[in-house]
């Protein structure tokens, strides 16, 4: 037996590609600079998140870094999850594409352990000497670039005051005004963990009281699956509650008018952790090596934290007041409720179904 | 073959050469025909007797946690959903949504299809084209007005909340109701012309007749009028029905997580768990359901005389 990634679905589209040719339908096959082995020239493809975090990590970082190193051409390759990432980049396996990838921690340590990233070169990466040891990657692969976490999002003019307590999705008053991201969405899978924790059990071990805790609640949830977001919604008063990343939630919170809040509840929240890492074999490896260093760089990172309030992985970001209350707190004095990526990545799958069989009800 | 000058008479000598002259003109054009297939059948087999047969092939491979997948040749993924529960109780949802929303959309769509079909006024081009016009709209749009609409602050119940007549809103949206609605609105369009292609035979003369023989407007319409018209609904049906459990943006945006059908759940597969082995396998499934109405069908049309 052969464990293969999905190279083949690659080739497939290949095979594809060049029937296209053949038929008459032509295109230009791709191409990159390989063997430019400047740093400061060249192509750079990268892939990373869509839709608002796109928007603003260009603004504040890719335009800046464009303006640095006019030479290098940047290529956004704009995904919805971390997940359809990963798919990419498994794709991608024996022929990369893509050279720098900014990905969920759950998910780019599973492309560590699949073999699709590169140790980082501290050498080629100065920066790096600015994150914690405890931002890095204990094998050398890439480290932690911004962090964030779930919060509770809540209507400002239904809670002139921040619920305090995760306890008020159970409330009957807001039943049926409430919207959550249904697990494989991290945020599900954090408030499963959550739940757990508040009913003094070990999730590692089992979910059951977690589970039976989240029925109760199932009945009074407007949609698992909110759309256009899970910010909108509440924003458009569909909904007065819901589970929404604290960076974002800030973002939307401010283009709202403040119609919208984002807190943190009492009993722990979980952090969502994106890491910037180099592809193996990136075809642009010094220019990617660059990349990494500017978005590690204390201007990269204090930029995109006022832009989207991520909270920068360098010790040398120094953020203005008003940006530092509102981003994720990282010096311990927020309750976290750990996560463990490794466990989580052998968890997802059960846990998305039991959501699927047990909790959401028709 | 030439034709050859023998003492044979002239008129068989006519129609032989006449016959020759059919028979390469017959080849030619076979020739001709089966040339212009060319591009057709390349571009079916690259866009799809190819992807479908990597995908039947993919089914039988081997899905591990986070996308990577084992080649081999395992039933696995077949066995899993035929023998969970839950996945009988998904892919009868898929077809009971399918037959809901093919019902609907006939019974809504048939006096339309009716009135244009009949209809002689000067206009009955620009009507059916403004009763197809939707088409012109992604499906996507359409759903997120649907959205707009149902939704707990939307038209409907603002309305009825205005006029007094409820109290909490009524849940129109992130559930089956929801779904239904929007997908019987979005395949209208398509109901409506294959109606009306399918009323091939019905004709105003042979309900004139009925009517003439004494029949009245009742008898008329249910011994003439929809006996003729019915392939045209059955074609209307499958055609919504085969939508309908191959539709994934309705289920997925109006349906809010709560509408589980086996287009979503080989989304979530495919997207989110990464278990493409799986999720293909899945597929399968939802082509061999479609195999199987397509007979069902076939046998009916038989039958009825379509």
């Amino acid at each position: 037996m052969r464990v293969i990634t999905k190279g083949k679905i690659a080739l497939a589209a290949a095979a594809t590609a060049a029937a296209l040719v053949l038929t008459g339908c032509g295109g230009s096959a791709g191409s990159s600079s390989g063997g430019n082995s400047s740093a400061t020239s060249g192509e750079l493809n990268l892939i990373a998140y869509s839709g608002v975090w796109q928007d603003q990590y260009t603004a504040a970082v890719i335009e800046p870094f464009k303006a640095k190193y006019p030479d290098i051409k940047i290529n956004y390759s704009s995904k919805r999850s971390s997940a359809e990432m990963l798919s990419a980049l498994q794709g991608q396996k024996n022929n990369p594409a893509t050279d720098v990838a900014i990905m969920d921690n759950s998910v780019s340590t599973t492309g560590n352990t699949q073999g699709l990233f590169d140790k980082i070169d501290p050498a080629a990466v100065p920066n790096l000497a600015n994150v914690p040891e405890q931002f890095k990657n204990k094998g050398g692969f890439g480290p932690v670039v911004m962090l964030d976490a779930v919060g509770l999002l809540y209507d400002t003019a239904t809670f002139p005051k921040a619920p305090e307590s995760w306890d008020v999705l159970w409330d009957p008053a807001y039943a049926g005004k409430i919207n959550v991201n249904a697990p494989p969405s991290l945020l599900g899978l954090s408030l499963t963990a959550i739940t757990s924790k508040m009913e003094g059990e070990d999730y590692t071990k089992s979910i059951d009281k977690a589970v039976a805790r989240l029925k109760e609640m199932a009945p009074g949830v407007q949609t698992f699956a909110p759309n256009p977001d899970e910010y909108q919604n509440v924003i458009t008063g569909q909904t007065v509650l819901g589970l929404g990343q604290n960076a974002r939630g800030q973002f939307y919170s401010d283009q709202s008018n403040k119609k919208m809040g984002v807190t943190f509840p009492k009993e722990g929240t979980v952090y969502q952790i994106n890491t910037v890492n180099v592809v193996k074999d990136a075809p642009n490896k010094a220019a990617a090596q660059t990349f990494v260093d500017y978005a590690l760089s204390a201007e990269a990172q204090t930029a995109f934290a006022k832009a989207l309030f991520y909270a920068p992985s360098v010790t040398n970001a120094d953020l203005p007041a008003d940006v530092k209350d509102r981003v994720v707190p990282t010096d311990g004095s927020l309750n976290i409720v750990p996560l463990d990526v490794e466990f989580l990545s052998s968890a997802r799958d059960k846990w998305t179904d039991t959501w699927k069989r047990q909790i959401i009800t028709k | 073959m030439t034709v050859t000058q023998t003492e044979a008479p002239a008129a068989r000598r006519a129609g032989a050469a006449e016959g020759e002259l059919e028979k390469s003109t017959g080849r030619r054009n076979r020739r001709t025909y089966l040339a212009l297939l060319i591009p057709g059948v390349l571009g079916l087999v690259v866009s799809f007797v190819f992807p479908l047969a990597y995908m039947v092939r993919m089914s039988f491979n081997k899905g591990a946690p986070d996308g990577v997948i084992e080649e081999t040749f395992t039933l696995d993924t077949y066995i899993q959903p035929l023998t969970d529960p839950y996945y009988w109780r998904v892919t009868l949802d898929t077809f009971q949504m399918g037959v809901t929303v093919g019902l609907l959309c006939v019974l809504v769509s048939y006096p339309v299809a009716l009135f244009l079909a009949r209809s002689t006024s000067k206009y009955r081009g620009l009507l059916i084209a403004v009763a197809i016009a939707p088409l012109l709209t992604s499906a996507v749009v359409r759903t997120y007005g649907w959205m707009v609409i149902l939704g707990t602050n939307g038209l409907v119940n603002s309305t009825l909340d205005g006029m007094g007549l409820i109290d909490t809103p009524l849940k129109l949206t992130n559930n089956m109701t929801g779904v239904t609605i929007g997908l019987v609105e979005i395949f209208m369009p398509y109901a409506i012309l294959a109606m009306i292609s399918g009323f091939g035979r019905l004709s105003p003369q042979l309900e004139e007749a009925a009517g003439s023989l004494g029949a009245s407007k009742l008898q008329i319409f249910t011994r003439v009028t929809l006996p003729l018209s019915l392939p045209g609904i059955l074609t209307a049906f499958l055609l919504v029905f085969v939508l309908s459990i191959s539709t994934f943006i309705t289920p997925r945006l109006l349906g809010g997580g709560s509408v589980q059908v086996l287009a979503t759940e080989i989304y979530d597969q495919t997207t989110g768990l990464l278990n493409w082995p799986f999720a293909a396998a899945l597929s399968v499934i939802l082509l061999v359901l479609f195999g199987l109405i397509i007979a069902v069908y076939q046998r009916l049309t038989k039958k009825i005389g379509g």
